[in-house]
């Protein structure tokens, strides 16, 4: 049972990982047309029309997919409540990977709310 | 430049969001709820795996409300901040447990809840957080 956990925790590593590639890559492609997202919805229609003619976006697609495949593996295994918290850890994963390779400004509230995210994974986990 | 107000138009269409989101996952559940024997022993199982999944049409179901959450959520925010639109959002995290108890039957003990409310307020945290890098730029 607590090997069957940490496999399945694992997983959901793994698949926040895929999130956070796929974010990487769709935040720094939309970074890279300089647009800003204010509109009506055939604006948005259009702005992403745009947006998936870039190559770039589709490497990040890719990782969403995979993540969709080790997910759907992991709710066959696991209860959907306790998946659904424990996937929340992408949070933390963006929070690093925003600050170490986008290089954007991670607040101080930013990271006592990542450890708070930690905490919760934990008592979700334990039970 | 940026909108905050938050209209009621606007919080009925995070609503919609969150409970779309939930029914994603409870979906996706129920896509692979007769999959949970399932081991893959060499690689090859995982596309036999897909395979079983994709007949199911929960799947489908769940890829629909995905691309309907992605179009709501991309209409959201161009109405009101992420700082203020994920904190509503984020109730998803305590839909998917209530519709978990009653769709699929499956326990959520007390330190359980008390986890999920720890990750909800660290969500809700890091999203607040926002409005400093904003005001910043």
């Amino acid at each position: 049972m607590k090997q069957g956990l940490i496999f399945i925790l694992f997983l959901i590593v793994l698949t926040s990982i895929c999130d956070t590639i796929n974010q990487l890559f769709l935040k720094s492609t939309i970074n890279s047309l300089n647009a800003s997202l204010t509109g009506s919805i055939l604006k948005i229609l259009r702005f992403v029309l745009k947006l998936i003619m870039i190559g770039r976006v589709w490497i990040g697609f890719l990782f969403a997919v995979l993540s969709l495949c080790i997910w759907l593996f992991v709710l066959s295994k696991a209860d959907l409540n306790f998946a659904f918290s424990a996937d929340s850890m992408h949070y933390i994963f963006i929070a690093f990977a925003s600050r170490f390779v986008l290089k954007e400004k991670v607040g101080l509230k930013r990271w006592v709310g990542t450890i708070f995210i930690i905490l919760g994974i934990i008592l979700v986990s334990l039970s | 430049m940026f909108k905050k107000k938050l209209t009621l138009k606007i919080l009925l269409f995070l609503i919609f969001s969150d409970i779309l989101e939930t029914l994603t996952q409870l979906f996706f559940k129920k896509s692979v709820l007769t999959e949970s024997a399932f081991f893959p022993a060499r690689m090859l199982d995982i596309f036999i795996f897909l395979k079983t999944v994709s007949a199911s049409w929960f799947l489908w179901l769940g890829l629909l409300t995905v691309v309907l959450t992605f179009i709501i959520w991309s209409t959201i925010l161009s109405k009101i901040d992420l700082s203020v639109a994920i904190p509503i959002a984020s109730f998803s995290y305590i839909l998917v447990p209530l519709v978990s108890i009653i769709f699929l039957h499956e326990k959520v003990s007390t330190i359980r809840w008390l986890g999920i409310l720890f990750i909800l307020g660290g969500v809700i945290f890091v999203s607040l957080s926002s409005k400093e890098k904003e005001s910043s730029l």
